[in-house]
């Protein structure tokens, strides 16, 4: 076994010629040596062997497959299952950078917390004229049902995920866009420590690293919170759409950490307005739903009749109050992209506050001015659909060829309010290890913090979901793009 | 409180993991059993496997004849037999997979590696055989080992137990029901293929060494005994209706003596029958009758227990 070739990749150490590059890179400083965040980290993975690594490399694989926590590809017809490639070098975040996103965050959720309230209420942002009548009411998600409805302790977006990139020209944290409706990810950002922590465990004794593992105990305590009925233990449960969900690992792992039930909508009756689940001694009262599932799928009455997943006269129930809901119907009037560019206004207006994490700049194609400069710069800009997620009807425009932008044209003109553009954000990149070279070479990475909204404070755990492109130059990190993600470690300190 | 669908689950997981076990031990027992014989007798040795697993009909739909390769392949991980042991496994694994935040993590763990180990072995050629075999089998152990270790004795363990006792009982049955069919019929085979034969029948439900410590002889009257009225064997049909009885009591709280549901009454009266009637009455009854009345039992029941908790109608 022991060729001379393979002793020499085994004892090939995993940075060395590690270039960092033009880029920011969020461990290793311009000259090649570990940033002070990163030095424990780096001491002890630089000199474990390759082949070392390596074996590490395929236990913490095994230890996901075993679990089950695969998604699904069904485009082969027999649905073979795939990993969502984990990179096991961890991206690492200083105290003092952290406590700066942390207000940044808690001030936008804040914000985007009193705009809901205000839009399906007085609408006092239309009235004063800080967003224009027009621009809400034609998102894809405003629900009208939802104007006048108290919704309880006026929480709207209990949970939310905000997507922030590093700009690598000013090594500054910039808001790429909120996910406001039911952001997915964070069983990711526990199963990932729990595998590291098994994976390395040498590591994390050196590095104070923020634990992250109370999460859904903080998520548990605000659902309790807003149960229509005065009660010591509430029933709350989870909604999911069901086993074929690609984020079905993801219901199960929160229902079971949180001890909820999970429930389909297939397990839950609305009699006289109230909502109850069959269990095998007959109908349970249910306070509280954290639903997993979109608005239009929610209650085949009120919303997409074809739903099959929804529960049947929910949003009456809603409506009377008998049952709380997280996220509230409608929040998808926040999170549209359009509506994202207003978010550092909503700040200003009702906080009074400076925001302290910026925007990417964004021209928005319903307005007319901005629109013609969006067609004359398409090949420089990203061109997005203001309520998709996921990566879903975008336009890199640097990397697509003169028919894709020109197809892309078309639509814009057709539909301006649909889209908005941005400049190209040089995102920071962190090393990752790449199998064809056997080292570490540097990936474009995002980060995707979760924050918890109990009406009064924004809770968000340390770090959030770091997600990792993994192919060689690419900037998209969507794992339907061969996206990986990392544990994302904030430190006790800065060193 | 337990959510009728979470329950459903947990009886199915129960009822596929066992027949996936028994399949296993039913094909694995013959195989072995006729290495040792000359090869006219294959034909006959195949065919009432495939009765037994009920699925005659869609078996020679697909193949003339019965072999060692053609029952392998459909009993083993044919997609085309939806009772083959590959797919109750993957019946297993999505409904395991549907209520994973409802049993132990160990427990998804190991029915989720079984999946994986026996989906490496479906190309498998029949020199496998032994191996894929005995993967289930030993699956089936560890499946029994971790619920026994894991899992809370609350309502879904006690329709985890209604599942895998109600769907071995019925396994029991019909294996001693197919071969005494066969053996008694089957009047060419040879006294000594005869008695390996019922020995065959004791290992595939892992009663041989106990049998051989309490009777001498290799005899159908017995070995009926002992898989049929047999108070201590865990394969034995009185054994298991002893278990779905008092797990349906645990359910529902009725007193032992009594019944709150069709079930209930459905599996006291065919275990009180299986604790008093002795196996010569048995027999001078009609053997054949009598397992086929437990059989249809057995499914009555399931879908009694099915109608009372998992499926009922909700009036709005």
């Amino acid at each position: 076994m022991s060729t001379a070739a393979q002793t020499h990749t085994g004892n090939q150490l995993l940075f060395s010629g590690y270039d960092p590059g033009s880029f920011y890179d969020e461990l290793i400083a311009p000259n090649g040596l570990p940033r002070p965040c990163a030095a424990a980290m780096y001491d002890n993975l630089s000199n474990m062997p390759l082949d070392v690594f390596d074996e590490r490399r395929k236990l913490a694989d095994l230890s996901y497959l075993v679990q089950g926590i695969t998604f699904t590809v069904y485009s082969d017809g027999r649905g073979t299952e795939r990993l969502f490639p984990f990179d096991l070098v961890p991206r690492i975040i200083p105290r003092s950078e952290w406590d700066v996103i942390e207000r940044g965050l808690a001030q936008r959720v804040k914000a985007i917390n009193l705009y809901l309230q205000d839009i399906y209420g007085p609408q006092r942002v239309i009235k004063d004229k800080i967003i224009p009548r027009n621009l809400v009411y034609s998102c894809k998600h405003f629900r009208r049902e939802m104007v006048g409805l108290n919704v309880p302790r006026n929480i709207y977006v209990h949970i939310s995920g905000i997507d922030l990139v590093r700009d690598s020209r000013t090594g500054q944290y910039l808001v790429l866009e909120d996910n406001a409706r039911s952001p997915s990810g964070i069983s990711y950002v526990l199963e990932n420590r729990l595998v590291m922590r098994r994976t390395f465990p040498r590591v994390f004794e050196l590095a104070e690293v923020l634990p992250v593992d109370h999460y859904p105990a903080e998520l548990v305590e605000i659902l309790r919170s807003i149960s229509p009925r005065p009660s010591d233990r509430p029933v709350i449960v989870l909604l999911t759409p069901g086993l074929y969900n690609s984020a079905y690992f993801e219901h199960c792992f929160l229902a079971q950490e949180m001890g909820i039930e999970l429930v389909e909508g297939r397990d839950l009756v609305v009699v006289d307005d109230c909502v109850y689940m069959k269990t095998i001694h007959g109908l349970t009262r249910v306070d509280v739903i954290y639903r997993r599932v979109d608005d239009d799928f929610l209650d085949p009455l009120a919303f997409r009749a074809d739903s099959l997943v929804g529960v049947p006269g929910l949003m009456n129930a809603y409506r009377a109050g008998n049952i709380a809901l997280a996220n509230a119907v409608g929040t998808g009037v926040a999170d549209d992209k359009a509506i994202y560019a207003y978010v550092p206004k909503f700040i200003k207006y009702y906080l009074g506050e400076d925001p302290i994490l910026h925007n990417v700049d964004t021209y928005l194609c319903s307005e007319p001015d901005q629109l013609s400069y969006v067609l004359e710069h398409l090949p420089e800009l990203v061109v997005k659909a203001v309520g998709e997620s996921g990566g879903y009807g975008m336009l890199m425009g640097p990397s697509s060829d003169k028919k894709t932008i020109e197809a892309f044209r078309e639509k814009l003109i057709a539909d301006p309010r649909n889209y908005i553009a941005q400049p190209v954000v040089p995102l920071s990149r962190c090393p990752a290890f790449d199998p064809a070279i056997g080292a570490m070479s540097p990936r474009h990475v995002d980060l995707r913090p979760y924050c918890l909204f109990n009406g009064e404070d924004v809770r968000i755990v340390p770090g959030g979901l770091t997600r990792v492109a993994l192919q060689r130059g690419s900037l998209v990190v969507n794992s339907s793009q061969g996206g990986g993600s990392k544990d994302t470690w904030v430190l006790r300190s800065d060193e | 409180m337990m959510l009728s669908r979470i329950a459903d689950s947990i009886f199915w997981i129960g009822r596929y993991m066992e027949r996936a076990d028994n399949t296993a031990r039913i094909l694995d027992v013959n195989y072995h059993m006729l290495l040792e014989q000359p090869p006219d007798t294959y034909k006959l040795r195949w065919d009432p496997l495939i009765t037994i697993t009920g699925e005659r009909k869609r078996f020679y739909q697909k193949y003339d004849e019965a072999s060692a390769r053609t029952a392998f392949e459909f009993l083993g991980f044919s997609e085309d037999n939806p009772n083959s042991i590959s797919q109750c496994i993957i019946l297993a694994r999505e409904n395991a997979r549907a209520i994973r935040d409802r049993i132990s993590r160990e427990l998804w763990e190991d029915i989720n590696a079984l999946y994986h180990k026996i989906n490496k072995l479906r190309d498998a050629g029949e020199e496998d055989l032994a191996l894929f075999c005995d993967a289930v089998k030993k699956g089936g152990h560890r499946f029994h080992g971790v619920c026994n270790a894991t899992l809370p004795r609350d309502e879904g363990w006690h329709f985890l137990q209604t599942g895998c006792a109600l769907e071995r009982a019925e396994m029991t049955a019909r294996i001693l029901d197919v071969h005494y069919h066969q053996l008694l019929e089957g009047s060419e085979i040879l006294n000594e293929a005869r008695s390996h034969a019922w020995m065959a029948v004791l290992k595939s439900v892992a009663a041989y060494e106990f049998y051989k410590r309490q009777y001498t002889h290799i005899e159908p009257e017995k070995v009926a005994e002992l898989m049929l009225l047999d108070s201590r064997h865990p394969r034995s049909v009185r054994f298991n209706l002893g278990i779905v009885q008092s797990s349906l009591y645990a359910i529902s709280g009725s007193v032992p003596g009594t019944y709150g549901n069709e079930a209930e009454r459905l599996t006291g009266r065919a275990h009180e029958r299986l604790t008093y009637d002795s196996i010569d009455e048995i027999f001078s009854g009609g053997l054949h009758n009598y397992l086929q009345d437990l059989q249809e039992t057995c499914r009555t029941i399931g879908a009694h227990v099915a109608e009372t908790y998992l499926h009922y109608a909700v009036t709005a």
